[in-house]
């Protein structure tokens, strides 16, 4: 499904991915963790088509990145972002929001597309015409889920979509995105520095530091606290003591 | 004697609909330990932590039965004695070191600055000792850092330079409102460290205000568990799974695990609260 | 049935509620600061004077009589007469059509230039924002009145052109505005969002960066009405705007300025209606501001 070979990306003069090759399979959801400056959201914007420059081959669905449109590219990844806050316009209503993808890209059948979306993703249909500081941190993230799904993308990428929500918010979220996956067989690229986290919602994960991958495992391996590399045995124990 | 004696605090802000509480009749009091205060967003911590330091801002209303600190009553102080206190023998710190830090004065100048409290001193031994201050915050070239404007540093850095400063001012209470949510775990443990050690050897009083259950339950003697506007539990350090509030335990069921087994989260069931 | 909870719902049905829900909201806002009041309700005076100005003037503007020419106020001439005898009163009541007019246009023509520039120099940042903010700061740095006199003065005197002119020099103004309003967005989340959805440039600027732009040009716009009336009237009054005999306050106070000293009225009326009309545009301005600035919102 998504398949990255020796991705290399420089900011300036400092490389900040050196050499990253990872491939996700059709319906796996796979981690990329590590702390801030290990490179983990560069990826997640290079495969979402943000970055302009990079080296290396990236390949989703079969077909490189750069190769097809922008539209085309739409409709195969979406994002969900890690601040509710920041990553809905503040003038747009819930609906037009949503509405935006489908009239985008010419869709029919807007009004009940957009109420179904609501559906889908546990929101009252009565939030339809809010703005989104109507909202609670939850519900706005639930519109950006939503959003993100719109055009039927069969793979999500989510940078840190729990880590600025409140815990027992954060438990409706992940179970959410749990149910989205199951249901439309959605293939996840998770982006955390919460290891717990990706227990719950992955099957496979990549440590990263310094823009290299320390190790690719899969999560027993996590559950079982057995990393190789030392420095995800690091992690782990960071994450039990706290 | 007790740091800090709090006693019915009450926060109110007013809005269309009337005034709304936001911190209902707390009461509590901190002693020279650390005291962890423990809820989520809306449930009133962080307005407690800024009550307590007389930053509630026009419109919003301060009342208390009792608020004390090292026996000076808060309530009737006026606000330039207040502004005084604040500097000296009551200090805070926020989520973002930025949003405290002039961007335009140098890291070291600041916190010097910081030490006029401590009346006259020469200007090497200020410099000495705002070298030594940051030192004590594990930062390994002080003098180098001690030239930096605060965007030239991290995150994780801007934050050890706040505690630094606080370090120099030595205050007896300090507050501390998420002081490590913005940073990563590594540097988080280093920051803990070094306000475990102002509380250890120092003698301060703080009051670790949190989103982070798991954090507030490992690193402090005490937490109060806040739930709109209100106390609901107070936990003794260590005993977050023998809490028994039913907002306390739906919390902590709602955390996934590291070993995680669970095909759904248990979602806290706000209506039964 | 439009009732005031219908209105303020929460939960609207319509985006149509919505909208007019979101307009209710401002209005109320907006009523409650009674400086912006007073302004508002200057700036309809203007209106309503503008539009029903030949059943409101008692005399013609431009036919005088000259046997009365220089009276001072009295019952049958308010504002008394000019030295061609025409009365005051009618001459600057018909001036508020011109004064209109000449806000209007250049608010046409500056505001949505000023924006465009603006919002496409910070949204796309680089050259493209070196290239336009260096011609804004050519323009900026000019003065205002010398660069309108110098365009006047090319394309010939007359009140289009002084239009034209005042338009030409006001643009930068927004064009700064918006473009430091839009680096503060730029790199949010909620424009990446759009542009993985495959949105084009023209798209996102025009449908989700112009409107977060839109509320300080408004402002902006609202509070630089009275100086393009000044402007205006500066250029008439040098004889460079609206040409005689059309009743345009700035020129009437110029030739005024023989008389002031002994016909005090002649200058003095057209400047009050001018100091009147720019002190409502700043009013309401300021409550604009206080109700759309995002950051007051945000709280709300």
């Amino acid at each position: 499904m998504i398949s990255v070979r020796n991705l290399t990306v420089s900011f300036g003069t400092t490389q900040v991915l050196h050499d990253v090759s990872l491939d996700v399979a059709k319906g796996e959801s796979f981690a990329l963790v590590g702390e801030s400056g290990s490179g983990k959201s560069t990826i997640l914007k290079a495969l979402g088509g943000q970055l302009t420059s990079w080296g290396g081959e990236l390949d989703i669905i079969d077909a490189p990145q750069g190769a097809g449109s922008k539209l085309a590219l739409a409709r195969k990844v979406q994002m969900v972002f890690q601040d509710p806050y920041g990553s809905l316009h503040p003038r747009r209503t819930i609906d037009d929001t949503l509405n935006e993808p489908l009239i985008i890209h010419g869709e029919q059948g807007r009004d009940k597309r957009v109420l179904d979306m609501l559906d889908a993703v546990g929101l009252s249909r009565r939030f339809r015409f809010r703005l989104p500081h109507q909202l609670s941190g939850g519900q706005r993230q639930r519109v950006a889920i939503a959003r993100a799904l719109m055009l039927d993308p069969p793979v999500l990428l989510l940078d840190e979509p729990t880590s600025a929500l409140d815990v027992s918010v954060q438990a409706e979220i992940l179970n959410l995105l749990k149910s989205l996956r199951e249901e439309k067989g959605l293939t996840f690229l998770l982006v955390t520095h919460d290891l717990p986290v990706v227990s719950f919602l992955c099957d496979r994960l990549a440590i990263l530091r310094a823009g290299r991958i320390e190790e690719t495992t899969d999560v027993a391996t996590l559950r079982a606290g057995q990393f190789s590399s030392a420095y995800g045995q690091e992690l782990y124990q960071r994450s039990v003591d706290g | 004697m007790s740091l800090l004696s709090v006693e019915n605090l009450r926060v109110t802000f007013p809005s269309d609909q009337g005034p709304v509480e936001v911190v209902r009749g707390l009461s509590f009091e901190l002693g020279r330990e650390r005291l962890g205060i423990v809820g989520e967003s809306g449930s009133g911590k962080s307005m407690t932590g800024r009550a307590v330091m007389g930053l509630i801002a026009s419109p919003g209303q301060v009342t208390a039965d009792k608020l004390a600190f090292d026996g000076t009553d808060l309530r009737d102080m006026s606000e330039s004695a207040l502004r005084k206190l604040r500097g000296a023998r009551m200090s805070m710190i926020l989520q973002d070191p930025k949003f405290s830090l002039n961007p335009v004065i140098r890291i070291g100048a600041q916190i010097e600055e910081a030490m006029a409290v401590h009346g006259a001193l020469t200007r090497s031994q200020r410099c000495a000792r705002m070298l030594d201050a940051l030192d004590a915050v594990r930062i390994d070239d002080p003098a180098r850092v001690a030239r930096l404007y605060p965007h030239e540093v991290s995150g994780g850095m801007g934050q050890r330079v706040m505690i630094a400063m606080m370090v120099v001012m030595e205050p007896a209470l300090m507050i501390a409102d998420e002081p490590t949510s913005a940073l990563d775990v590594s540097v988080r443990g280093q920051v803990l460290d070094i306000l475990d050690d102002l509380v250890k050897r120092r003698g301060m009083g703080l009051m670790l205000i949190s989103h982070d259950l798991n954090m507030v339950a490992r690193w402090c003697d005490r937490i109060l568990v806040m739930y709109q506007g209100a106390i609901v539990e107070e936990i003794a350090a260590g005993q977050l799974y023998a809490a028994t509030h039913p907002y306390t335990r739906g919390l902590v069921a709602s955390l996934p695990r590291i070993d995680e087994s669970r095909d759904r989260l248990p979602v806290l069931d706000r209506t039964a609260l | 049935m439009i009732t005031r909870d219908w209105l303020l719902s929460d939960d609207p049905e319509t985006r149509m509620q919505a909208r007019l829900g979101q307009g209710y909201r401002l209005a109320r806002a907006l009523l409650r600061n009674p400086l912006a009041v007073v302004g508002l309700a200057i700036i309809l005076l203007l209106l309503l004077v503008a539009m029903f100005a030949p059943w409101l003037a008692p005399y013609s503007p431009i036919q005088g009589e000259l046997a009365n020419r220089l009276q001072p106020p009295s019952a049958t001439h308010w504002m008394g007469t000019d030295e061609l005898g025409r009365d005051i009163l009618s001459r600057i009541i018909f001036g508020a059509r011109i004064t209109l007019m000449i806000v209007l246009l250049v608010a046409i023509i500056a505001a949505p230039l000023g924006l465009l520039i603006g919002t496409v120099a910070g949204y796309f940042g680089g050259w493209v924002d070196r290239i336009l903010m260096g011609l804004t700061d050519i323009f900026l740095s000019l003065p205002r009145l010398i660069m309108a006199l110098a365009f006047v003065a090319a394309l010939g005197p007359g009140i289009e052109n002084a239009v034209i002119a005042i338009a030409i020099t006001a643009w930068p103004v927004y064009a700064r505005i918006a473009r430091a309003e839009v680096l503060t967005f730029r790199k949010s989340e909620f424009l990446d969002a759009v542009r993985m959805q495959g949105a084009s440039s023209a798209r996102i600027i025009t449908l989700h960066v112009m409107p977060l732009c839109m509320s300080s040009t408004i402002v902006r716009v609202t509070l630089d009405m009275a100086g393009i009336i000044l402007t205006a009237a500066g250029l008439g009054f040098l004889g460079l705007g609206a040409q005689p005999p059309l009743p345009e306050w700035g020129a009437m106070i110029s030739r005024g300025r023989s008389f002031i000293l002994d016909q005090w009225w002649v200058a003095t009326m057209p400047g009050f209606a001018i100091v009147v009309v720019s002190l409502g545009f700043c009013l309401f301005g300021d409550g604009l501001r206080d109700v759309l600035d995002p950051k007051q919102r945000a709280r709300g």
